[in-house]
Parts: C-alpha cells; structure tokens; sequence
C-alpha cells in the first residue's frame, strides 16, 4: 500500500464534500464551473475515496463539454504491454489540479508491437503525446545467464522497437512519444548487476538508453523507476494484481503515477512553475533576523536546523542553475533582510541569485502580486514557499494560482516536499533554459528601475526618514574612525585618520566634522556618513567625504550637501572646494561632485580632480529627509 | 452473523460510492451480474478498496473464487478474527 498521500498539496479542506457538490450542482444545470474552483477541488491531499469522486467530477465535466477555459486540452495515447486502463481516469483528475484537461486514450491490449510496426494506427486520431509503458517481460525474454551476446541482442531488439515506437508516434499520431524507464524488481543476488543476462543489468542499460535518446531529444522520458524507489517497490508492485488484473503497478499507486505524468505534461504545455518565493525567516535560515541579529540566525555552524536550512538553500540553488527565477517575499525591513545575504558566511544564496527581492511589511500577496509584474510571469507560473501554515493560508486564499507548496515546518523536508511537488519538472535542458534565470534578473532589475522613476519621490517620502548631522564628538569617536578606516566604495579621498587624529579633528576650529545619522520607519541606521571640512578665510575645502553603503540613492549627500552650503553661507564663505581621489574600489562617487551640482572639475596629472563651487551659485536639492539635529 | 452485517455495510459503503448509479439493494448474495456499472475495471478498484478499507489482503485465488459479496465478506471475517 502507497504510504504518501500527496503531502505537498494542502490538507482535505472540511468543506470538500459540499464545494464538490456545489461543482456538480452547476454541472447539472448545464454551467460551467469556475477555473479556479475545479483546479482547487482536485489540488488537495486527496483520500482515495475523494480520488475517486474527483476522477467521476472530471469524467462530467467531459462528457457535458463544460471544461473551464484555461485548462489547457491535451490528448494522451496510453500504449502498454499490460493495462493501462487504471491510470486514465486518475490522470484526467491529476490534469485538473494541475491546470490541464488530459483525455487519455488506451490503445488495445498488447498493441505495442503492431503499433510500432503494423500500418494500422489503434489511436485513429492525433494525438499530443504517447505514453509508453513496456513491461520488461516484454522486451526482454528469458536469456542464458553470462551469455554477453545475447544481453546484447536483447539490447539492440529493445533500441529497434523504441525506435520504431518514435516514429510511429510522429508519423501516425502526430506527436513525440514518452517511454517509461523500468522500475526495480525483486534481486536474486547483490550481483545481479555484475551479472550479464540479469534483469538488474538489462533494465539499467535500457533505461540510459531511453535516457540518451531524450537527452538527444528523440523522445521524452517519464521516469517510472525513479517514483517506484521513491515509493518503495513493495508497495509499486502488486504480484496479485499484476496476475489477476495485468496492472503493470499497483492499483492503488496510480493516483500518485497519473500526478506525476500530469507534471510533465504540464512541463510539456508550459504550464510548469518558473518562479519560486521565498519567505526568509525559519524558511531560508532558523530564527528571526529582526530579533535575533546576524549572529544568532541559525544557519549552518555544524546545527542539525543550521545544515538543514544550508541543505535547502543548496537545493534553491540547483532550481536557480535549472532556469528557475527566485524571488524573496519577507515581512521585515529591506536592510535587515539582506544582510544576511551581505554578512553571513554560510549564506550560499546571495542576492544577485534573487531576481525580485520585496522586504516589507506590506502582506504577502500584494508582494507576490508585485513580484509577478515585475518578472512579467503569470501568478501561475510562481511558486510559493513559506515555513509559516498562516501565511500560506493566506496567499492561498488571496492567489489561489499560485502554488503554495506545503512545505511543513521543519526545514528538513522542505526539498522533500517541493520536489515531490513536481511543480519544477522540465524536459531535458538546453543551454537557453539554464540561462532564463540570469535574463529574467537582468529584466526585473530593469523594471525596477522603471519603477523608480514613476514612483521614487513616492518611495523616499513613505520612509519618513529623518537624519542628525552632529559635530565630531567623544560619544562617536571610535565610530567615526571606523568608517573613516573602512569605506572604500563610497570614499572621495580615501584618506584616513587615526583615533587620535579624529580626537584633535573635534577640538580644531579650523576644521568641521561632521557626524550623520540616520534613522527611517523600518530601523535605526546609526552613522551612516562622516563629512571633514577644512576652514580658511574665504573657502572651504572637503577634506574628506565619507558614507556607508548600506543607505544608498535615499537623499542622503543631497541633504548633507545642502547643510554644507547653508553653514558656509551663514559663515561668508565664497567657495568650497572638493577632490576625487580615483581607487580601484571608489569608481561609484566618481561623478559625486558634478552630480551633486559642482561645475566641471580640473583632471589633475595624479589622476585626481579638483572641483570648486561658488556658494552663491549652489541651487540646493530638493530631498525628502527631516533634520532633526543640525550640527 | 452480525460480524458479517458489519463487514457488509462497510462493504456497501464503498460499492455506492464506486457504482454510484446503482440504487438497487447490497446483500451477502449480490454479484457482479447484479450492477451494470460493475465491469472488470471497477472490479479491480472495488477489492483495492475492500483490502485498503477493510485492511485485509486477499490472495490470487481467493479473489478467483469468490461467488457474491458474501464470499468476500466471509473471507474477510475470517482474516479479520
């Protein structure tokens, strides 16, 4: 007996009777059924009564010719050395939780070779694709063990007749034809293998060879073998049935075996997840980074939690390589979120692997909703992964298309959940594929730029940010000297000072320091910017110009810049003065001055370049952050 | 006799949900000619669902041998003792 029930699907809603009754109401009234209603009914951890009553709904749904638009229509030729009449009503139930309307028809009993080499076309009819099932009695007779030969014989007959399987499929039935690999069968001994004319040995050399030929793009492949470990092959295979019934698998596995096809048929039809969302807390690292800081998220550092969260991520990973585009969805605040992507050592997603990063407190579907837009993809096409039962109740309420994976709460079996999903199953790759997910952040970081555009102002004001710009003290001292030593993207000059060098810097009336702290409605940014200017009697010459990378493109040196000239102006200053010292790590301030409404300056010979503006001539920029502390 | 009664009912449950156009009565003595949605493929899915529900096993030639659905149940009553 199969033990899983379709874990990655929601539990059986209490409702589920009277929603599928109400479904049928409207069938018997010659209505449609709502899209989204069907795809819901038949997309829950389903019993196998419930099976059964969802095969009979979609049989109705049918035979009344009132399938709901957006179930993409596909026919399935089911061709098998035994029956395959089990799996036809369980796939037209799978289709439906997966957005597709299978009909699927049965060739006639033991019709594979006829098909394959008889004129004769069972079908009659075009097909979208052929399912092929052999049975390995089928194809591979009984044989003298240790004869080489003739394993090969049986080797080159079985090629021949896939072979011709192929082109039978193209020619008579207009289509590509999927060959099932074998599944396991009970072992002699352990050398079964090592052992030529075994059926260990035969299955593993059959299935490569179904294997390259898709790999070559010949056919497709279901991969049987690969489900019936993942079962466990004493509950895959029924010898009474087998016998009694000619089920090339158990009865009571189908449900599971028609999901599994329905995935790649919807792979087939484009109708596979592209996306996946990620929540970020307890769901890519344990603990809560808000709370609990970079160094008390557990993630890796030799935890059981820590290595199952590290474990996921290299999953997430694998998905991206395979052309899936990730997007992070969080309720927290967007510096606090990304630093673990900056800072933490164990990370092994980081945040250029994350197309669309949303961290705010909005609710998650209307970030999901948002992510869709800016990836240009379908809310179908995302999947969604969150630790927490609520959230996801909600977004499955919210956006019943996209697919919210139950993933549990224990980081352990998120792979577990997610793959058996088969929300991600594709064809054999392609260099283009692997390359999706690269172009799909190079055109959600350009919508987001377009974004930002229409709606920059918008965002600066909402973040009721609110600055101090305090005069070198004892209280920041130790800080001040940290970033002066630190900085180097954002860093004009480079130059730096010592401790006790800032020490004398407070003292010294012929010199300005100044201290700038930063705090808007998500956090406290703490000092985020030191500002040194040298006096003399007309003008003013920045010495140094410093901020943390961590609050870039908010108005901050707009703001400082404008509080620079104020004070110069209110002192009688005529010009201040600046330089750019180039590095090879401050190319991003290497047009700060002009930018910042400086006229052109002079390239000096050292590679450095003066600039000079008259305070009068300074037009002061409009910024969007509340002084509250003017130095 | 009233084990019997017990399997039967559970045994009816499922046959109303499988052969859902059946309205006629569910005995010890109904057989498959009786229900004309019974066919070889509900059959099959019928004892699966009897051995899942019921959480016996049938063995290949018991499954040969039953007669009617009192067959069924008597072997089940007698696995389930």
């Amino acid at each position: 007996m199969i033990k899983e029930r379709f874990l990655w699907r929601p539990p059986l809603a209490e409702n589920w009777a009277d929603r599928l009754a109400a479904v049928e109401a409207l069938l018997s009234s010659g209505q449609e059924p709502d899209y989204i209603a069907l795809k819901t009914l038949a997309n829950q951890r389903l019993g196998m009564r419930e099976h059964l009553r969802m095969e009979r709904l979609a049989q109705k749904v049918k035979k009344q010719a009132l399938m709901p638009q957006g179930f993409a229509p596909i026919t399935l030729g089911l061709l098998g050395s035994r029956t395959l009449s089990f799996l036809r009503g369980p796939l037209a139930a799978a289709g439906l939780a997966r957005g597709l309307d299978i009909s699927a028809l049965e060739a006639p009993y033991d019709s594979v070779a006829s098909y394959a080499y008889s004129p004769v076309d069972c079908f009659g009819q075009p097909l979208d694709a052929l399912l092929v099932i052999i049975d390995e009695t089928a194809i591979s007779g009984q044989r003298v063990i240790l004869d080489h030969e003739a394993e090969k014989a049986a080797l080159a007959e079985a090629a021949e007749l896939v072979m011709a399987l192929a082109a039978a499929a193209r020619e008579k039935s207009g289509c590509r034809a999927i060959f099932a690999t074998l599944p396991g069968s009970d072992q002699i001994s352990s050398s079964d293998l090592a052992t030529p004319g075994s059926m260990a040995r035969f299955r593993q050399r059959f299935n490569l060879l179904l294997a390259d030929g898709a790999q070559e793009g010949k056919w497709l492949l279901w991969d049987q073998a690969a489900l019936a470990d993942r079962v466990g092959l004493d509950a895959w295979l029924d010898p009474v049935r087998y016998h009694a019934a000619k089920t090339p698998f158990s009865v009571d596995a189908c449900p599971l075996a028609a999901d599994n096809i329905a995935a790649l048929l919807a792979a087939m039809k484009g109708k596979a997840a592209r996306g996946l969302v990620l929540d970020l807390d307890n769901t890519l690292w344990g603990g809560v980074i808000g709370d609990d800081g970079l160094a008390g998220i557990r993630l890796g550092q030799n935890s059981p939690e820590g290595e199952a969260f590290v474990a996921f991520q290299n999953f997430v990973l694998s998905l991206r390589n395979r052309g899936v585009v990730l997007a992070v969805c969080s309720k927290n605040a967007d510096d606090i979120a990304r630093e673990p992507f900056r800072a933490h050592s164990e990370m092994v997603i980081k945040e250029n692997h994350i197309a669309v990063f949303q961290a705010n407190w909005s609710d998650k579907a209307t970030n999901i909703k948002t992510i869709a837009e800016t990836l240009s993809l379908g809310l179908e096409s995302l999947a969604f992964v969150d630790d927490n039962s609520a959230e996801r109740e909600r977004v499955r309420q919210e956006l019943p298309l996209v697919s919210t994976i139950e993933v549990g709460d224990d980081p352990s079996f998120f792979i577990q959940r997610i793959s058996h999903s088969g929300l991600f199953d594709h064809l054999p790759l392609n260099q283009e594929d692997i390359a999706r997910a690269e172009s799909y952040g190079g055109r959600a970081a350009a919508a987001e730029i377009r974004a930002r555009i229409g709606n920059y102002e918008n965002y600066l004001t909402s973040l009721s940010m609110r600055m101090s710009i305090a005069p070198f003290n004892g209280a920041g001292r130790s800080r001040i000297t940290q970033l002066i030593n630190k900085s180097n993207q954002f860093n004009l000059t480079t130059r730096r000072y010592e401790e006790e060098e800032v020490r004398e810097f407070e003292e010294n009336p012929e010199v300005i320091g100044w201290q700038v702290g930063l705090e808007d409605k998500f956090a406290r940014h703490g000092m985020i910017g030191v500002v040194i200017v040298r006096k003399e009697d007309t003008a003013w010459t920045i010495d140094s110009w410093l901020q943390s990378c961590r609050v870039l493109e908010r108005g901050v040196e707009q703001c400082v810049m404008n509080a620079l000239f104020e004070s110069a102006a209110a002192a009688g200053i005529e010009q201040i003065r600046s330089t750019y010292i180039p590095t090879d790590r401050n190319a991003m301030v290497a047009d700060f001055y002009p930018r910042l409404g400086f006229p052109a300056g002079d390239d000096q010979t050292d590679g450095s370049v003066h600039y000079s503006c008259a305070v009068a001539d300074y037009v002061p920029h409009r910024t969007f952050i509340e002084i509250y502390q003017a130095g | 006799m009233s084990d019997y009664q017990a399997i039967l009912d559970q045994v009816a449950e499922i046959i109303r949900d499988i052969f859902d156009e059946y309205e006629g009565p569910v005995t010890m003595e109904t057989t498959a000619n009786d229900v004309a949605q019974w066919d070889s493929l509900s059959h099959v899915r019928l004892m699966v669902m009897i051995e899942m529900e019921l959480g016996v096993h049938f063995s290949t030639s018991e499954m040969q041998s039953f007669k009617n659905l009192g067959d069924l149940v008597r072997a089940s009553a007698k696995q389930k003792a």
